[in-house]
């Protein structure tokens, strides 16, 4: 007890202070969350009547972040997946840091969740017990029961994960390793819940899609790992922790074929409704080209298409996938590309027409806009405190029994970059020989000692 | 902008009948425009009589369904209908000349009765019928007489030569529209206010609450009802500034949204005409 | 059935107290539910009145308050018991008479047994003149004015459709033969693209005619199964109804409404106190709040009690029949037998107690 004790403090200590940049970081975001609480504040006197949502098109920007981000959650798995079940070393590394990235993209979800919400002061409704849970028929229950899952396992996963770290102690396998494979499990339930949640109405047909779930899942894959190596570039430049290239060159494969199957979904989707086009295809030509002179979404859409195929074929060439200036620009291309076609691009096309055939052109509003950013802020400045104390501990600079304020510095990092491997073993643990040659004589088959090892 | 007006005309609606019950009596019309005026007042229980749209004056609600109203009595033939649960407005009240038709001009015996049906000029009426010889109803089968009672003006006239009251229209309208009055029996023509029950009270509009005899062909519809006034448009969702969108659309040519596919073919049947004719203006009719 | 006149509710003498929104008014209301179910309500009642007494002793800001809270942490309606339905009216009666400065009675009549509402519609009758729309914005205090007008009831016009000899030319690929004909994309009938705002002079328009669309009352509604809450369900006589106090504003059964039959309150609605129709239902026409779905329920504070909705009512072509569709004299069911009926949308499955038929 009194270890966790120790280790929240050091970890609150820690992640509070930072050099210049950290903190001129965090009062950008501190203004657009000041601006986010005014414009939040307003539309919950207000209510929704001050977004551009309409009975016409009544889910709009918030929902489509809410789509998008739950994506973003579940690519954690991108990273944990290889790196626990092909114990891929370089990502095993950091997996802590996807964690990290999942619980920042849920919590940012729900944020989404609330601004979306007509009545959120209500939301204790949805509790079972004292409120009702219309399970098994609302597919919101379950997007809620998959998404409060994920974070919580999250959660534990990594801050427990950390938390060994920081003690120095070992990973007790039998309660971790089953809650990583059931997180793995997990995130692409997350996602595919979401995919139901809109494409299970037939009154919406342009959402009425089979592949609905395939391709969020397949988008999610895009975006997601786009994110992540955006973050590991940056955790790089600018911390201690060398990510080694392997892990985002992982990445960036994953991604390519993410990215690609999403584009090959979305071409088929065209041509399924495009070949013989009937009223139920009027949403995608709203899309696409504009319905009756109304033409709001097609620049969206276009924009966020070019954006898409050039990252691709930007991904597609190995030189330009491993030049990590180039890199960045094709993630940044997917992530915006996939937050628009995932976000406006599908939702309001489901409203446009109306199912009784009205049309109408939603354009968020200003506050709609601020409030956004103002929950991206947020989650921004909560993933940057959370990646820099995963960040801390991994470098060993939040140790037990060691303030951080008196080893910054002086400690060699345990996950250090070494300018060479120093075990040919490739299920060995990352970097620390010694450890490993330690842990050899316990008992156990190889490959049971090979999983715990890889987990150590 | 007839929003706009609506509200301010509600508005001022509002405050009237907030100040001074007497300013709601402006007439409204039930159903027919011009044969089914009632006048709003104050119910004993407090309720207004009726509701009146502020932009068409047509009657929008109802206080009590059964006001100014009297028991149908018997149907002929009767039915299930008229155990006193039905009720309807008199019609007579509402007709001006009626107390004094039957004794004034037409008496019976002066102007003598005419010596048949057929069609001729008239020199009264033209209010009701303004070209008597292009009546418009029974597209020249029928004319005046049919109808009226050729002695007692103020009654109408059934198959048999008995009268009619104007109160009940019902019966010398299914002489020729009988599956209509049947409908109409059966509550499924025509228009009823009070209880949905099959048992319950109900105020049965008559045929000419609705339907003008005089001109049941009337309006560039030929529907049978007089054309009317429409209350006005919903609000506009936010982001439209107009409805234009879905009164121009251009059917004949594919619309702006005509998918990709139809769009090439259309496109390459107007480059092949193009070379063609070797002139670019005459084959392009699909813009 | 014998009722279905205008509830007598005399407490209605006290109606015009302008000026004194009040403890006055407050307190009477009650009494005058309290005709209807005297003995079953006394439980809620008595709370009610020491609640009142209570608004009464303190300032009205603190009532209002209390009031809210009550409301606030006030479970589903169809969970609650008696009393706390009783409870939960009482609130509500002075809470609105308070607001609209008139007493205002909410019912809570249940549904009776062997009734099954249907509704059916003469499409071949109806001239479009949307006077069934502004009824039941007069009937169902719906918000009103510009910054959030809400109307259940949505007319549509659709074309005739013209096919003209000019346009027989216009068909493609036209050198290898005709593919598509050239008068294609003419509109003829029901289509999606029908016209929602028209506003011409006089209906009915010579090439048109009209469709008014509403909530159908499904038997298999979307709506309801896809609400996360249950707030939202079809109640025992068909009607779908929604508890909006319960009602969390999520949305979904807007999206998975085939009909767009329901309609969010994006702010507080607008209803002028002088307007504002005083007989209203739990589930029907009580002034909503900001945040929640409200949608058609078939005017439950008038067919509970006998009485036609008040789009029936007021149908100038009286294309619009209400009924019990389990009496076979009812006039929904004698359409049902005697004339070609087709629900919209069928395809959907959600199986409407709203009928469209033809002479």
């Amino acid at each position: 007890m009194e270890k966790l004790i120790r280790f929240a403090l050091d970890y609150v200590s820690y992640v509070v202070k930072g050099g210049a940049k950290f903190y001129a970081w965090m009062a950008g975001l501190g203004i657009l969350i000041a601006i986010w609480g005014y414009s939040f504040y307003i539309q919950a006197t207000e209510g929704l009547a001050v977004t551009g949502l309409t009975d016409q098109v009544s889910d709009g920007l918030y929902l489509g972040n809410v789509m998008f981000l739950v994506g973003v959650a579940a690519a954690a798995v991108t990273v944990v997946f290889p790196a626990y079940a092909y114990q891929h070393k370089a990502l095993h590394e950091v997996a802590v840091l996807g964690e990290m990235v999942a619980i920042a993209a849920v919590t940012l979800c729900n944020l989404f969740v609330l601004s979306h919400m007509g009545r959120p002061d209500r939301l204790w409704h949805m509790l079972p017990v004292i409120g009702i849970y219309n399970i098994p028929n609302s597919l919101i229950t379950f997007d809620v029961l998959v998404l409060t899952g994920y974070l919580l396992l999250n959660l534990v996963c990594g801050f427990y994960f950390l938390y060994t770290k920081y003690t120095g102690d070992r990973i007790n396998r039998v309660f971790y390793m089953p809650l990583i494979y059931i997180s793995i499990v997990w995130a692409l339930s997350i996602h595919s819940v979401t995919a139901l949640f809109i494409n299970t109405m037939p009154a919406r047909p342009f959402w009425n899609s089979p592949v609905m779930p395939i391709h969020f899942i397949s988008t999610a894959f895009a975006a997601g790992p786009g994110l992540i190596i955006l973050i590991f570039l940056l955790v790089r430049k600018n911390t201690k922790l060398w990510i080694k290239d392997e892990a985002i060159n992982l990445l960036s494969t994953i991604m390519t074929y993410c990215l690609g199957i999403a584009l090959f979904l979305n071409l088929s989707e065209i041509a399924t409704h495009l070949y013989f086009p009937t009223e139920h295809t009027l949403g995608l030509e709203y899309l696409m080209f504009g319905v009756n002179g109304l033409t709001a979404l097609v620049p969206w859409f276009w924009a966020s298409s070019a954006a898409n195929i050039i990252a691709f074929v930007m991904l597609l060439i190995p030189r330009v996938r491993k030049n990590y200036r180039l890199l960045p620009v094709a993630c940044v291309l997917a992530f915006a590309g996939i937050w628009v076609q995932k976000g406006i691009g599908l939702l309001v096309p489901g409203f446009t027409p109306s199912p009784i055939g009205e049309f109408t052109n939603y354009m968020p509003t200003l506050i709609e806009v601020l409030v956004t950013l103002g929950n991206w802020a947020i989650g921004a400045a909560m993933l940057t405190v959370l990646l820099k104390g995963a960040i801390g501990i991994l470098l060993g600079e939040v140790k037990y029994a060691t303030a951080p304020w008196e080893v910054r510095g002086n400690v060699v990092p345990f996950y250090r970059a070494t300018p060479k491997p120093t075990t040919k073993l490739p299920w060995a643990p990352s970097g620390d020989p010694a450890r490993y040659e330690a842990s050899k004589p316990s008992s156990g088959s190889r490959t049971r000692r090979r999983r715990r090892d890889a987990l150590a | 902008m007839n929003r706009y007006a609506l509200n301010a005309l509600a508005v001022t609606l509002v405050c009237l009948a907030a100040s001074a019950v007497s300013a709601e009596d402006k007439p409204c019309f039930e159903s027919r425009k011009g044969a089914s005026e009632v006048t709003p007042h104050k119910l004993p229980n407090g309720v207004p009589s009726v509701k009146c749209s502020p932009t068409t004056g047509a009657v929008l609600w109802w206080g009590d369904p059964y006001d100014g109203t009297m028991p149908m009595g018997e149907m002929s033939p009767p039915g299930d209908y008229s155990k006193g649960q039905a009720v309807v407005k008199p019609r007579e009240d509402k007709l001006g000349l009626l107390p004094v038709c039957g004794v004034a001009c037409h008496n019976g015996s002066f102007p003598p009765p005419p010596k048949d049906k057929y069609p001729r000029p008239l020199a009264m009426h033209q209010d009701i019928v303004p070209d008597a010889l292009k009546l418009q109803h029974g597209r020249g089968a029928i004319w005046c007489l049919d109808c009226h009672h050729p002695t007692q003006r103020n009654k109408l006239i059934d198959n048999f030569g008995d009268s009619i009251g104007f109160n009940e229209p019902q019966k010398l309208c299914g002489k020729c529209h009988g599956p209509i009055l049947r409908d109409w029996r059966d509550g499924i023509h025509g228009k009823r206010t009070g209880e949905w029950a099959s048992d319950g009270k109900k105020r049965w509009y008559v045929c000419t609450e609705c339907h003008n005899p005089h001109d049941v062909q009337q309006g560039a519809r030929n529907s049978g009802f007089a054309q009317i006034e429409p209350e006005p448009a919903p609000a506009l969702p936010k982001g439209l500034k107009n409805a234009d969108h879905e009164r121009h659309k251009d059917h004949g040519t594919p619309h702006a949204g005509t998918p990709l596919l139809e769009r090439l073919t259309s496109w390459l049947q107007h480059l092949r005409k193009r070379g063609a004719t070797g002139t670019g203006r005459d084959a392009s009719t699909l813009q | 059935m014998q009722q279905g006149k205008v509830p007598p509710c005399d407490s209605d003498k006290e109606h015009h107290s302008q000026g004194r929104r009040g403890m006055a008014e407050t307190a009477a209301t009650p009494s005058c539910s309290s005709r209807r179910g005297f003995l079953k309500e006394m439980g809620g009642l008595s709370i009610a009145s020491l609640m009142g007494t209570a608004a009464l002793l303190t300032n009205s800001d603190d009532a209002q308050a209390k009031t809210e809270w009550a409301e606030w942490f006030q479970g589903n309606y169809r969970l609650m018991t008696d009393e706390e339905k009783a409870q939960a009216k009482a609130r509500l009666e002075r809470r609105y008479s308070q607001e609209y400065g008139k007493p205002v009675m909410v019912d809570t009549t249940p549904a009776k047994e062997g009734v099954l509402f249907g509704y059916a519609l003469n499409i071949q009758k109806c001239i479009g003149c949307r006077r069934c729309v502004k009824a039941c914005v007069e009937e169902n205090n719906q918000s009103r004015g510009n910054a959030q007008q809400i109307e259940w009831i949505r007319v549509v016009k659709m074309e005739k459709g013209k096919f003209t000899p000019e346009k027989m030319t216009q068909g493609y690929p036209d050198p290898i033969g005709i593919q598509v004909g050239g008068n294609a994309y003419s509109a003829a009938g029901v289509t999606l693209e029908g016209e929602h705002y028209y506003q011409p002079e006089k209906v009915p328009e010579q090439d048109a005619f009209y469709m008014p669309i509403a909530c159908m009352q499904c038997e298999k509604p979307p709506c309801v199964k896809v609400c996360p809450v249950r707030t939202t369900y079809r109640d025992a006589d068909g009607i779908v109804v929604i508890d909006y106090n319960w009602c969390i504003g999520c949305r979904q059964c807007i999206d998975a409404c085939p009909y767009w039959a329901r309609r969010f309150n994006w702010s507080t609605p607008n209803v002028p106190k002088a307007e504002m129709n005083p007989k209203t239902h739990y589930l029907g026409n009580r002034p909503r709040m900001k945040g929640v779905v409200e949608k058609c329920t078939f005017c439950i504070q008038r067919t509970r009690h006998g009485r036609y909705p008040a789009c029936v009512e007021v149908c100038p072509v009286g294309a619009r029949k209400f009924g019990n569709l389990l009496d076979p004299n009812s006039e929904v069911s004698r359409i049902l037998e005697r004339k070609s009926v087709f629900r919209l949308r069928a395809d959907q499955n959600t199986y409407p107690k709203f009928f469209y038929f033809m002479d």
